[in-house]
């Protein structure tokens, strides 16, 4: 009999703790969108400190100077930071939004915004929309309106070790051609010309597409090209072959070989830290990491060239976009945040924890390293793209295949018009799917 | 009266489990079967509408999907078939009265201990084409050519496979000895006395008396090769191209990536399917198997 009881206090416990859980839900629920939660609901009065929630997929150190400026500058103000791990913030953040209870401001990238957006959980910031630049404007507006503020922009191009370009005669090339022959003349020295990470998908696409931006997409005829692809309107094979037959003169010519299909980012990384490579694909992230294995390294960098000579392009875009939770009850709060960000000085703080990036604001110009001399005047001529933030949703599918058959071509498996068709099949498919 | 109390009674004492297992494993499963006919996903989370076998037609056209299919097959098969066959021969040798039988068992089982992600990234390493891949480095010091092990994508899955039948051989090896060391000698005595070999006495008696043991290892290897996932992650992440791409890394792929939560439902049914069919067939060879040594 006794245990009977023991058994009964058990399911008492445990009906107790599933009828806590679900108090819990509803206290989670209503938190999310601080207006529900006990300390919202007496923020009426003006003097009560407002809670707002910030979801983002980088560590809070990353915001840490903007956060302190809102803190000072909005003493009305409590942001709460939440870290979401970036592989799985868009399925987080999504849920979220879709049960009523997501972040008040959200961090999205461009195809988040357009998604969120098309759902309706995006607040109109079209009243901030005459402070920012065309070209990080564009890829956070939806039907006419700007529903993201873009933040410090990322971008990546070619690192060169400045010491072996010397000791070779070497100038950082003008053109596609010049870049080809300056790895020539390196691997006839027996130095690797460049160290490429190739078991990842995306060195291989960045650099390819950083041609093709020089050679078709800057074209005028070709402005609309990434809206229409990804709309499923057009497609690669047909219209980037004579690009990807130019860039893989890299492949056929032996600058790129099999062996970089075993090597990842970090051996790369490595091996141009370490003076075994002359060049290296990426951006500012990776910088600290490549002066902590080798602090006397040397570096600039260059951008992507084609075929006439020219300021050149970077990959790149605006790395992050700061959007305001439609159906938060913390409007007036947040569009006070998002003004503060709007500002040179917040501008400025977020750049601080992100150097090497530069701001969208009109008029905010930050100082850069002088690892970046290189590629000023590719800044100064706007230059700075990534041609799948306009592909629509479900992108990264579609960047991956592209990068994969990319592999495959390396490997010797592909051909470029395989390569093409292969991302257009990826394409058609989501677009497809979406519809 | 008292048989029904005694029923309620015991009854009682499983039921937490059983709200557990409900809650936890039936009911995903059976809303997995119900979000695989509806046009869920990232951009529709709710009023989900009914789409038929739309999801299930779609699996086809999906390049990922099929590279992972024929890659977990060939993953699940071999491990299936080299795990056994290793794990019995580690077994039947460290069953020897060997001085070192305990250091050696010990050795072969320790890689068993760790996670797949740090083996993972230990044979990352290991096989690496850069000047820090040990391998390699040992390869080119003796004039031979390196080997692209994961970058190769004729040879990047049989690399995992074999980084993998490394880790888990040990494993088998230890289910194996126990069931080993429960075969009566007296077996082998009277084998000895009538003259048999020592082919002889592994076939006609150590083989026959392991099927439980291999009953064992052979399931769980079958259904673990199927279901593959952080290994891959952690080695090749589905590459070069889609060379080592595997059900479950398509899977996690298509379902979180990119966001059609139905059309991947509708695979993971498939794959439900497709795991059971194949361990039937198994468990029925190895049914058979114990039938003709009884």
């Amino acid at each position: 009999m006794k245990r009977f009881k023991v058994l009964g206090i058990m399911f008492l416990v445990l009906g107790l703790l599933t009828t806590a859980c679900g108090k819990s839900n509803n206290g989670n629920t209503g938190s999310a969108s601080p207006i529900a939660s006990p300390s919202a609901s007496e923020s009426a009065t003006p003097a009560e400190k407002v809670k707002l929630r910030l979801a983002y997929w980088n560590k809070e150190s990353s915001v840490q100077t903007l956060l302190d400026l809102i803190k000072q500058k909005l003493p009305n103000i409590e942001i709460e930071y939440q870290f979401i791990e970036n592989s799985q913030f868009d399925n987080i953040v999504g849920t979220q939004l879709a049960a009523g209870s997501g972040p008040d401001i959200i961090s999205v990238g461009p195809q988040a915004a357009a998604k969120y957006s098309q759902l309706g959980y995006l607040a109109d910031l079209s009243s901030f929309a005459d402070r920012f630049n065309d070209a990080g404007k564009s890829v956070y507006s939806a039907d006419g309106k700007l529903v993201a503020l873009p933040g410090i922009s990322w971008f990546e191009g070619i690192f060169y070790n400045k010491e072996i370009f010397a000791k070779y005669g070497l100038k950082p090339p003008t053109t596609f051609e010049e870049e080809l022959q300056l790895h020539e003349i390196l691997k006839k020295n027996g130095v690797k010309p460049q160290a490429m990470g190739a078991k990842s998908y995306e060195p291989m696409m960045k650099s390819s597409m950083g041609l093709i931006m020089n050679e078709f997409l800057s074209k005028p005829e070709n402005k609309d090209f990434d809206v229409k692809y990804g709309k499923g309107e057009t497609t690669l094979e047909g219209s980037w072959n004579a690009g990807l037959e130019q860039w893989s003169e890299l492949i056929k010519r032996g600058y790129l070989t099999k062996d970089m299909l075993g090597i990842d980012y970090d051996q790369a990384l490595d091996e141009f830290a370490t003076g075994k490579a002359a060049m290296w694909e990426s951006g500012p992230w990776a910088l600290d990491a490549i002066k902590q294995k080798n602090p006397n390294i040397q570096v600039d960098m260059f951008p992507f060239h084609g075929s006439t000579a020219g300021p050149g392009w970077l990959i790149g875009g605006p790395g992050v976009g700061f959007a305001a939770n439609a159906k938060s009850e913390y409007q007036d709060a947040i569009m006070q945040v998002l003004d503060l960000i709007s500002t040179p000085e917040g501008q400025k703080a977020f750049w601080q924890d992100n150097q090497g990036g530069s701001s969208y604001l009109k008029g905010a110009e930050f100082e850069m390293p002088a690892e970046y001399n290189g590629v000023k005047e590719t800044f100064k001529a706007g230059n700075v793209y990534a041609p799948w933030n306009n592909w629509g949703g479900s992108v990264s599918a579609v960047i991956q295949d592209y990068g994969k058959a990319l592999q495959e071509l390396l490997g010797g498996k592909s051909d470029v018009s395989s390569v093409l068709k292969a991302t257009d099949k990826q394409t058609e498919r989501i677009v497809k799917m979406n519809q | 009266m008292n048989r029904t109390k005694r029923e309620i009674n015991y009854g009682m004492f499983i039921l937490p489990a059983l709200i557990f297992y409900v809650l936890f494993c039936v009911s995903p499963f059976a809303t997995m079967f119900y979000y695989s006919v509806t046009d869920y996903s990232v951009m529709k989370q709710t009023n989900l509408s009914f789409v038929g076998l739309r999801n299930y037609v779609d699996i086809p056209e999906n390049d990922l999907l099929l590279s992972g299919i024929k890659n977990s097959l060939v993953y699940a098969l071999l491990m299936t078939i080299f795990q056994s066959v290793l794990g019995i021969l580690l077994a039947v040798a460290l069953d020897k009265k060997l001085k070192t039988k305990n250091i050696l068992r010990s050795i072969y089982f320790l890689p068993a201990v760790f996670s797949p992600l740090i083996i993972g990234f230990l044979w990352n390493y290991l096989m690496s084409t850069s000047d820090f891949g040990l391998i390699n480095q040992g390869l080119t010091s003796i004039g031979l050519s390196k080997i692209n092990f994961l970058g190769d994508s004729d040879l990047a899955l049989y690399s995992v496979i074999f980084t993998q039948l490394w880790q888990w051989t040990g494993w088998a090896m230890v289910i194996f000895l126990a069931n080993l060391q429960s075969i009566s000698k007296d077996y082998y005595e009277a084998a000895e006395i009538d003259g048999a070999t020592g082919a002889q006495k592994f076939w006609r008696i150590t083989l026959p008396l392991l099927q439980p043991s291999v009953n064992v290892v052979t399931v769980t290897a079958m259904i673990g090769g199927l279901k593959v996932f952080d290994i891959i992650m952690s080695l090749t992440n589905g590459g070069p191209g889609n060379a080592t791409e595997t059900i479950m890394t398509a899977f996690i792929k298509t379902t979180f990536s990119q966001g059609f939560y139905g059309y991947g439902a509708a695979f993971g049914v498939v794959f439900f399917v497709a795991v059971m069919l194949l361990t039937m067939i198994l468990m029925q060879f190895l049914r058979k198997w114990g039938e003709k040594i009884a």
